[in-house]
């Protein structure tokens, strides 16, 4: 399976809102967990959520969502509800 | 294990055994989560929005895993994003796992689950899960062959929770 880099998904994501949420890998968080958190919470499709999971696993994190720093506080909330480690900033 | 039943349903299934190990994961979670948090103001609307939360991350790693930092480098804000976040999520916590726990005390070995108590039951693995793993010191380069009894208990849950996501996937 071919992994886009990161930066490649923040750029389709992000058109031009400045806060996003980050995933960090962990050891604990199961593959199929973590593809299945993303698919409930976010609501993407199968592929798109395994694409983001690798991404999270391979390179240390991923982008899951980009929008309003309110937005972006509750997507980290709904990831912290699931037990996945996010966190919010401002993208640079 | 859960299992889908030929009906759609989500069926999970135990041996004594089995319930008789969550259910001590389950107390001692409980006693992990259900801490009491001294309010800092009388003011009881101050109460109610969540203004007298805790700001500071735990210095058990294992809460700390439960309740991580919102920002990454913004200690400020993390303290002010965990006011208003932490108190609901530690509720969150254990509203799954008192609804867990009901139908863990169920007397039958299978029950079938709605889709509500299928999702506190994935919450309520995962936290422990997170919680032992933690306490284990599960890592990228953690030994799996190793024969502390507490990593037969973390594997045990593993293998449960799978057999959730199986169902829900």
């Amino acid at each position: 399976m071919s992994v886009a880099p990161v930066e490649e998904i923040s750029t389709d994501l992000l058109t031009d809102r400045p806060w996003i949420t980050l995933v960090w890998n962990d050891p604990i968080n199961l593959m199929t967990y973590v593809t299945y958190v993303f698919q409930s919470y976010f609501g993407y499709d199968k592929p798109k959520a395994e694409k983001l999971m690798l991404d999270v696993h391979e390179r240390g994190r991923a982008v899951v969502s980009s929008g309003t720093r309110e937005e972006m506080e509750r997507d980290v909330a709904g990831m912290h509800s699931y037990g996945l480690w996010a966190t919010l900033q401002k993208d640079d | 294990m859960f299992k889908r039943s030929l009906t759609g349903r989500i069926i999970l299934k135990l041996e004594t055994a089995e319930k008789v190990v969550l259910g001590q994961l389950f107390d001692q979670m409980d006693e992990l989560l259900d801490t009491e948090i001294e309010p800092l103001s009388e003011d009881p609307l101050a109460r109610l929005i969540n203004l007298d939360g805790p700001t500071e991350i735990s210095s058990d790693p294992a809460v700390a895993r439960l309740f991580p930092n919102g920002y990454s480098s913004d200690d400020h804000a993390s303290a002010d994003f965990r006011r208003y976040t932490e108190q609901d999520l530690r509720q969150e916590k254990l509203d799954a796992l008192t609804s867990s726990r009901a139908t863990l005390e169920r007397e039958e070995m299978k029950s079938a689950l709605t889709a509500d108590q299928a999702q506190a039951w994935l919450r309520s693995l995962n936290d422990l899960r997170l919680v032992l793993g933690t306490r284990l010191g599960v890592g990228e380069d953690f030994d799996e062959d190793s024969d502390d009894p507490g990593y037969h208990l973390y594997s045990y849950l593993t293998y449960l929770q799978g057999t959730l996501i199986d169902c829900l996937t």
